[in-house]
């Protein structure tokens, strides 16, 4: 049985900023068409299959996770950070970028038995990371501007996503390694599949398909 | 009051208090489960509160992190009840006697657990459940899918049961890494076909990655599964197919008997906890962020703790699922307000209308 009736939307939450226009696009050439009016934070595509919400990046997470939305496009990195566990039921093309261990430009890669120090606004993947490599490291909490912490002093070293590496260069830092590529995914709330599996499945298919030639 | 005393008074993340209204229907629905339990010769147990945390560490995979901990006087570590059924386990396992087999039994009680803050509606507070202990095979698993059916009858909802099998499970991958099946249940468990084409087809054919991939990635009713299987003949090995089969077969009985209407076969229901050996299954209600129960055949459960024999059975989340059947459950409406010119005129007024099995306030 399937307890989301045809003409009931599939909830999404979609996250604000560097993911977002990338997503509608891909949604637009698939078919699946939806804008925000002003300040709104909920919207639904024209052909009404999906109800949209809006919602702060690291926050999608717990919203999939209470099943407000029942479905949630995320990168690995604001995913891992919860802990908690979804579904991966698509991996995008786009959006991808890499978890990256940064210095200051010569410093190298740290000493695998004394303990240093690490700034991140990850520090759940930089702590499962380094510890299952048996690499000693403190963890310091941030919530942004990382780049900074080499520079003015907190901590050597920094574990953050590197896309371009302008940034880094900006600050004379540079990557020491990469630790993991990180991509964007569709999740989903297990439960809220397991009760929508069929709707889920033919909207997954027709992300899958191929773009729509363009009227 | 200061600001320190204030922080006390409130109730820390993990447990919970429940009160008047909400209490009554927790207690209703139980005295109704507990009726059905009796009705199909299931016995209580209750199980300790806490126990010696080294005989469950084995068991406990990836739910270690959320069992409370402590150390008692004589400097043994202990753990808080975190699942009744691996509690229930030992006591059986250390109490039973071949003589007592089969043997029905039932529970329901408070799980202590730790809740993430941003997990904290999962409502892991209150598990109830039944065990089918020493009878193997398909008697035995068509009772408990059954019994938990009757389960949501008795409270008036209608969840999806999805049905899979661990022994298929174990039967597709037996060729594999122990390090490699870790990585497929949890690629399976996911929904992430992707990453298990990618671990089976280290191990196999081409033909066979694309058939074991495409299996444990399927859900649906029996006969679209018979189909599904059908597809297959002829590439899975015969053990393989008798698993498979033996799904459709339950599904067919559940079918005949006038049950079964939700219950799907969805084979990536693996099981969660290392100790199933047979079927596995998990209930969906909408409006739940997470399965309401759980259950399956775990035949080497009890001989970890002394016995060897087979077991099957199931645990729900009972305080989750409780709001969803409020409206079945509500508090008594006709309670007599007794007047009187006296308490004692009053008194033996109410008890009057108590004797005819009426709710009475002197």
């Amino acid at each position: 049985m399937s307890y989301v009736a045809s003409d009931t939307p599939l909830t999404m939450a979609l996250p604000k900023g560097r993911l977002f226009e990338q997503v509608q696009e891909f949604f637009g050439k698939r078919g699946f068409h939806f804008k925000f009016e002003k300040r709104k934070l909920v919207a639904y595509d024209e052909s009404g299959l999906l109800k949209i919400f809006l919602v702060k990046n690291a926050d999608l997470p717990t919203y999939v996770n209470h099943g407000i939305a029942g479905l949630g496009i995320s990168g690995e990195d604001v995913i891992y950070e919860t802990g908690l566990r979804f579904f991966k039921l698509m991996q995008f093309d786009f959006g991808s970028t890499a978890m990256c261990l940064a210095a200051q430009k010569g410093l190298g890669k740290p000493d695998t038995i004394r303990t240093v120090s690490v700034a991140t606004k990850f520090p759940r993947f930089a702590r499962d990371y380094f510890y299952s490599r048996g690499v000693p490291i403190q963890i310091i909490k941030l919530n942004g501007s990382v780049e900074l912490a080499p520079i003015l002093g907190l901590a050597p070293y920094i574990v953050d996503l590197v896309e371009t590496g302008n940034t880094l260069r900006a600050n004379n830092l540079e990557v020491v390694d990469t630790l993991k590529e990180i991509n964007v995914h569709l999740i989903s709330n297990p439960s809220y599949y397991k009760l929508n599996y069929r709707r889920i499945n033919s909207f997954v298919a027709a992300l899958h398909k191929k773009e729509e030639p363009s009227e | 009051m200061t600001d320190s005393r204030k922080r006390y008074l409130q109730v820390p993340q993990g447990t919970e208090g429940v009160h008047l209204e909400e209490a009554y229907r927790h207690r209703r629905i139980n005295q109704e489960l507990f009726t059905l339990f009796t009705q199909w010769g299931y016995l209580p147990v209750e199980t300790p509160v806490f126990d010696f945390y080294d005989i469950y560490e084995p068991l406990l995979r990836g739910s270690a992190r959320d069992v409370y901990r402590l150390i008692d006087r004589e400097g043994d570590l202990l753990m808080l009840r975190s699942d009744i059924t691996l509690f229930l386990a030992k006591q059986m396992g250390l109490w039973l006697r071949e003589e007592d087999l089969p043997t029905r039994v039932c529970y329901a009680d408070t799980i202590l657990r730790h809740q993430s803050a941003e997990d904290i509606s999962k409502n892991e507070f209150f598990q109830t459940g039944a065990e089918l202990i020493g009878k193997a095979g398909s008697e035995a698993d068509l009772e408990i899918l059954l019994l938990l059916e009757s389960i949501f009858i008795k409270l008036g909802i209608t969840p999806d049961i999805h049905l899979g099998s661990h022994q298929f499970l174990t039967l597709a991958l037996k060729d594999f890494e122990e390090e490699s099946i870790k990585l497929a249940i949890r690629a399976i468990r996911n929904r992430e076909g992707d990453l298990l084409k990618e671990i089976i087809e280290r191990g196999a054919s081409r033909r066979r990655t694309e058939v074991i991939t495409a299996l444990f990635s399927f859900i649906g009713n029996r006969s679209e599964f018979i189909e599904e299987m059908n597809k297959y003949e002829g590439t899975l090995h015969n053990e393989e197919m008798e698993a498979l089969e033996y799904l459709a077969e339950l599904a067919g009985q559940m079918e005949e008997l006038g049950y079964g209407k939700d219950l799907q076969i969805d084979l990536s229901e693996v099981g969660a906890q290392p100790y199933y050996t047979g079927i596995v299954f998990q209930v969906y209600h909408p409006g739940l962020d997470d399965a309401v129960a759980s259950g399956g055949r775990y035949d080497k459960l009890l001989s970890r703790f002394g016995f060897d024999c087979p077991s099957v059975g199931f645990s729900m989340m009972l305080r989750k699922i409780e709001n969803q059947v409020a409206e079945k459950f509500t508090l008594p409406e006709d309670i007599v307000k007794v007047e009187g010119k006296t308490f004692a005129e009053a008194f033996r007024a109410a008890q009057r209308v108590r004797e005819k099995g009426g709710i009475a306030i002197q």
